[in-house]
């Protein structure tokens, strides 16, 4: 929307037409017989020549930058770049880049969830002939991305990080839990904690007293809705029911603790896809073709500082060559 | 041939260059020289000068004294040839067909070459410049170096100025004290002006006055630019402006103008030559020349 202030240009033919010379009284040429016709006014023209001509580049100049402020436009001055997501190996990024002839192109690092967004927000920096690459282990985005610009993606897995999940279990019946947490894949491993700490994620709450007022968690897993008032409102989805307190989400199961394999196994699907999040899935390798329907991301003003400087610099000269005149 | 004419008269700064092919021009019967003719009886010697007539030179004279004498004679006509320019302001009137000519150069061309005739004739003639509200007078007098001499006041004469006023003119106006033939060139556009009164007084006074009015073919034919604001280059009056809209009341004004002008010379019997300077000066001389009546 910023570019329509571009159509404000035409304002510059204000200045132009007021620093035209007015009429000068001694063009008229002389004619002997002139006293034969009758008088007449003498007609307002303008010829084209100008007066002050440093004061209208200067006025003209104000607005250009003013409209341009406006406007906030974007330079394209970034060449052929490779975005390196964080984490990823740096032989095999050297190997990549390489390969695609960039090994002496700018390297931008950032972090490998934000790189296809901030590529695609900054897409308009980029000179129309330059190259981009992005390499790493970049996740895939819910929907396929749109670029306005022909961007390449070359990903390779990072070896997945072992993550802990610290569990609380307050039970009579821990050795029930502990067999379903036993049941955990994946690059995760469950931690069970004696006492609930900072990293405690996740309290498995079997008792039929209240918790201490003290203690907090992310994620509570209740047997007894009694200890816990606000799953009085709670609401029901699949039999499991859940509510949030100022403790924390509470889950709470009639059919707890799991007797069976799969349904253990189903809880912590659960507890995954939920509450922890879905893990990471390293897109394919791909390129972008440019998609003339991708929406160009509004300018993020980077040129505005440089902008403003220049039109208080102009300001300020303009007023005072113009007190200068005056005088 | 008259565009040639005139074109030559715009190009060529030296006046006497232009008189001398106007009057080959002319041909014979205007200027029958009056010295030739019985009667004219011997007067004096007088040194040979550049310009003088080869045939006047008297050779037996020459070989005696190895110098060159020209016979002077006695002058039975006393006739004076008095030029008058009107260089005021308004005579730089360019022609708006023919670059580089304006009424001014054209007069100063056609009193050259009456001049040039009288000087032939050998008759006496002398000069009036009217411009910048002053009188300049070169008296009248005879022979080629005169001729020069009156050549070079009328190449000097600038236009500028208006016309000296009626006192300054009429204490001018003794002058005339012998029978002159008064040939006054001028645009005509004051009128009456302390010039008429001066022609007319000198009419009066039993001169031969004839007038010469100059126009451009703009004037005639009423047609200037429309696109430029003008001005009278002798009044402060203000910005005029030319359109076809005006055309008819600036033909009425001028020749109601011209029309009590032409009247009014000839109720005092001065013989009024119009013409255009985009005209042949030959034909314009030949008609200001003849001999009224004829």
């Amino acid at each position: 929307m910023n570019a329509l202030w571009w159509l404000a240009l035409p304002v510059l033919l204000l200045p132009i037409w007021w620093h035209r010379k007015k009429r000068v009284q001694d063009q008229a040429a002389p004619m002997a017989t002139a006293r034969f016709l009758p008088r007449t006014e003498p007609r307002q023209t303008r010829s084209w020549r100008w007066s002050d001509p440093l004061l209208l580049l200067l006025r003209c100049l104000l607005l250009v930058a003013l409209i341009a402020w406006l406007a906030d436009p974007v330079y394209p001055w970034r060449g052929d770049t490779v975005v390196v997501a964080q984490g990823a190996d740096p032989a095999w990024i050297e190997r990549e880049a390489a390969q695609a002839g960039l090994a002496n192109a700018e390297r931008i690092v950032l972090p490998a969830a934000q790189a296809l967004g901030w590529v695609h927000v900054h897409e308009r920096e980029w000179q129309s002939d330059a190259r981009l690459l992005v390499l790493g282990d970049v996740p895939m985005p819910a929907a396929r991305p749109a670029f306005g610009r022909a961007v390449e993606v070359r990903t390779r897995a990072a070896p997945s990080r072992k993550v802990e999940r610290h569990v609380h279990i307050a039970s009579e019946r821990a050795a029930e839990w502990r067999r379903i947490f036993a049941a955990q894949g994946g690059p995760e491993t469950v931690v069970i904690d004696d006492t609930p700490g900072a990293a405690t994620s996740l309290i498995v709450w079997d008792r039929e007293q209240a918790p201490p007022a003290a203690l907090r968690a992310s994620l509570w897993w209740v047997t007894h809705p009694s200890a816990f008032p606000e799953l009085a409102k709670a609401r029901t989805l699949g039999g499991l029911r859940y509510a949030d307190s100022a403790r924390g989400r509470l889950w709470h199961h009639a059919g707890w603790p799991p007797r069976d394999p799969d349904a253990a196994r189903a809880l912590l699907d659960d507890w995954q896809q939920l509450h922890v999040g879905p893990r990471p899935y390293t897109m394919s390798s791909q390129a972008f073709a440019a998609d003339t329907a991708a929406d160009a991301p509004a300018p993020g003003g980077a040129l505005r500082g440089i902008l403003l400087a220049i039109l208080a610099a102009l300001f300020v000269l303009e007023r005072s060559l113009t007190h200068a005149r005056r005088r | 041939m008259s565009l040639a004419n005139t074109a030559l008269i715009a190009h060529t700064r030296k006046l006497d260059l232009v008189i001398r092919h106007v009057l080959a021009g002319l041909g014979h019967g205007i200027h029958a020289g009056r010295e030739r003719g019985a009667g004219v009886e011997f007067s004096e010697y007088r040194a040979y000068v550049p310009g003088d007539e080869w045939r006047r030179v008297d050779w037996k004279l020459a070989a005696r004294a190895d110098r060159h004498f020209v016979r002077e004679a006695e002058r039975d006509s006393h006739v004076a040839v008095w030029l008058v320019l009107d260089a005021s302001a308004s005579m730089a009137e360019p022609s708006r067909s023919i670059e580089g000519l304006d009424k001014l150069g054209y007069a100063r061309m056609l009193l050259g070459c009456v001049a040039a005739i009288a000087q032939r004739q050998g008759d006496a003639f002398g000069l009036v410049v009217l411009g910048g509200g002053r009188v300049a007078f070169t008296e009248a007098s005879r022979g080629p170096r005169h001729l020069q001499r009156v050549l070079a006041q009328l190449q000097r004469a600038e236009p500028g100025g208006s016309l000296p006023d009626a006192e300054t003119l009429k204490a001018s106006l003794h002058f005339a004290q012998s029978p002159s033939a008064i040939h006054a060139a001028s645009d005509l556009l004051d009128w009456p002006s302390p010039l008429s009164i001066a022609l007319t007084r000198l009419r009066q006074m039993r001169h031969d006055v004839r007038v010469l009015g100059l126009q451009t073919q703009a004037e005639v034919d009423a047609s200037f630019a429309s696109d430029l604001a003008y001005r009278d280059p002798e009044r402060e009056e203000g910005v005029f402006r030319f359109g076809a809209d005006l055309r008819d009341g600036y033909r009425r004004n001028r020749d109601e103008h011209f029309s009590g002008v032409t009247a009014q010379c000839r109720k005092n019997d001065m013989p009024l030559t119009l013409a255009t300077i985009e005209q042949s000066p030959i034909e314009v001389l030949r008609r200001w020349l003849r001999r009224p009546g004829r």
